[in-house]
């Protein structure tokens, strides 16, 4: 047991670098594919056939294969087949190509929540808006989107919290994350090896991060409850 | 906001790099080297050949030798960590420049690299629970174990040789875990790390090494066709010869495995 105390404050450092590292990949996943996953459901949705068609296949292939396998072809494929090593060899090269990897996967499957939460709304109040003279984006932007944001919160917080954990999938291209930081201790680094506790204490800050993702997107939920009547 | 401009710039970077891919395929690796002015190694955490010490700077015996092998060279060492068993794409990719890391030299690793001389002998040894250990000091008493191995290593070689009933599992520290929750009989992992990794004041004390099943050597593996392999045998010779190798081995404790250059 002692060993465990003087143990702590080494692994403790290592395990916050990494978790560091897993929280960064999460904010640049949102803020990418959150905005990018808007644009991507108005391609789904538009009259446009060739338009809808094209980025309905992209989703199709995003979602219909393993993030996994796009980890690995963003980042080992320019330099394999194109012969340009684009991500260059640090860890910033990695975590660039895991974030990109990252946003157009979650942009896809936010675009479907998206497009749900768009087509929840009843048409009757698009020919409302249209009879009242509103345009196509007043209607959008003030009639349909508060509705629609207020609707997907529960699947959205569903993938965002699926999202912190997909996070160590980028261990496959070596992100340094909080997994890696975990595991690590396992072959031996600053000092210590052979010990198996820090992988599974990493477990511990994934249920705090999720307790805290629960505790706000509860807290959004009750504040967007205004159409309640 | 400075992360989504760099983003969407990088994107437009694959863009162009999908239209005009500048292929330089005459210049020979040392010259590349040189030109970017750093030797990038590929490695894992392993000790005591690459590890951290407790301010995150890579020491080990393979570090320490890379640190002087740049020195040589004149350019920088940077240290990479990688999925190991990702190693080649990561090399013909040009992430690393070299895989460097205790890599035994199996025919595979021959055939996927251009590889340097032996440098350190290793071998691969079973692990077994301590309490059990007397019943299995040869390998024919090993026969009815079922074994777990590191896809892809040196170790699952041997088990193959041997006609084990072996599993598979993503790397070696992962294999002993197996053998320490019972999931595994067994599992033959490298000599070297054994020594770090298992026994007292770890994680695993309560389990131990037997058999040695095979002898086997270290070597450092670069891009197929690479000039660099050639380099770092001169490399070898000459701090062979005049006492830093052997030093960098003493202080790591595995002196007495060093090939002669």
């Amino acid at each position: 047991m002692s060993d465990f105390f003087e143990q702590f404050p080494t692994v403790f450092s290592a395990l916050n670098v990494g978790f560091l590292q897993t929280l960064k990949l999460f904010a640049v996943t949102l803020l990418g594919a959150i905005p990018l996953g808007l644009i991507v459901s108005f391609g789904s949705m538009s009259r446009f056939k060739i338009l809808s068609g094209a980025t309905r296949t992209v989703v199709w292939i995003i979602r219909g294969s393993p993030l996994m396998i796009q980890l690995m072809i963003i980042y080992y494929f320019p330099g394999l087949i194109l012969h340009n090593p684009i991500w260059g060899s640090g860890e910033d090269g990695r975590f660039l190509a895991a974030a990109i990897a990252f946003i157009i996967n979650y942009a896809c499957y936010f675009s479907e929540i998206y497009r749900g939460g768009v087509q929840s709304v009843p048409r009757g109040q698009n020919e409302a808006g249209l009879v009242l003279g509103l345009s196509k984006r007043q209607i959008f932007f003030k009639v349909t989107l508060l509705q629609m944001i207020k609707r997907i919160v529960p699947p959205m917080s569903n993938e965002i919290i699926t999202l912190v954990k997909d996070t160590s999938l980028s261990r496959i291209i070596a992100l340094q994350e909080l997994i890696w930081a975990g595991e690590s201790f396992m072959k031996g680094s600053r000092g210590l090896s052979g010990l198996i506790w820090p992988l599974f204490f990493t477990g511990i800050y994934y249920l705090a991060f999720s307790a805290l993702l629960t505790a706000l997107f509860n807290y959004t939920e009750k504040k967007l409850s205004y159409f309640k009547i | 906001m400075k992360k989504i401009t760099s983003l969407f710039l990088s994107l437009i970077m694959i863009a162009t790099i999908f239209c005009a891919c500048g292929d330089k395929k005459d210049q020979t690796d040392l010259e590349y080297i040189k030109e970017k002015g750093t030797l990038v190694v590929g490695i894992t955490d392993f000790a005591p050949m690459d590890y951290q010490d407790k301010d995150g700077k890579w020491i080990g015996f393979d570090a320490d030798l890379a640190k002087a092998f740049g020195e040589y060279l004149g350019v920088d060492v940077e240290f990479s960590l990688i999925t190991w068993s990702n190693k080649i794409m990561e090399l013909d990719g040009r992430t690393i420049d070299c895989a460097w890391n205790g890599m035994t030299l199996s025919s595979d690793v021959l055939a996927a690299m251009e590889c340097s001389n032996a440098y350190c002998k290793n071998a691969q040894v079973v692990i077994v629970p301590a309490d059990k250990a007397d019943q299995y000091q040869t390998a024919e008493s090993c026969k009815d174990l079922k074994f777990a191995v590191e896809a892809g290593s040196a170790g699952r070689d041997v088990a193959k040789e041997n006609g084990f009933k072996y599993i598979e599992v993503i790397d070696q520290a992962t294999a002993l875990q197996e053998v320490a929750a019972g999931t595994s009989d067994a599992a033959i992992v490298d000599w070297l790390m054994a020594g770090a990794m298992i026994g007292e004041g770890t994680g695993y004390a309560n389990l131990t090494y037997t058999v040695e099943l095979n002898d086997e050597e270290y070597g450092v593996g670069f891009r197929k066709g690479s000039n660099l392999a050639g380099e770092l045998n001169k490399f070898l010779k000459q701090s062979y010869d005049d006492g830093t190798l052997m030093n960098i081995a003493q202080k790591y404790n595995i002196a007495d495995h060093i090939i002669a250059q």
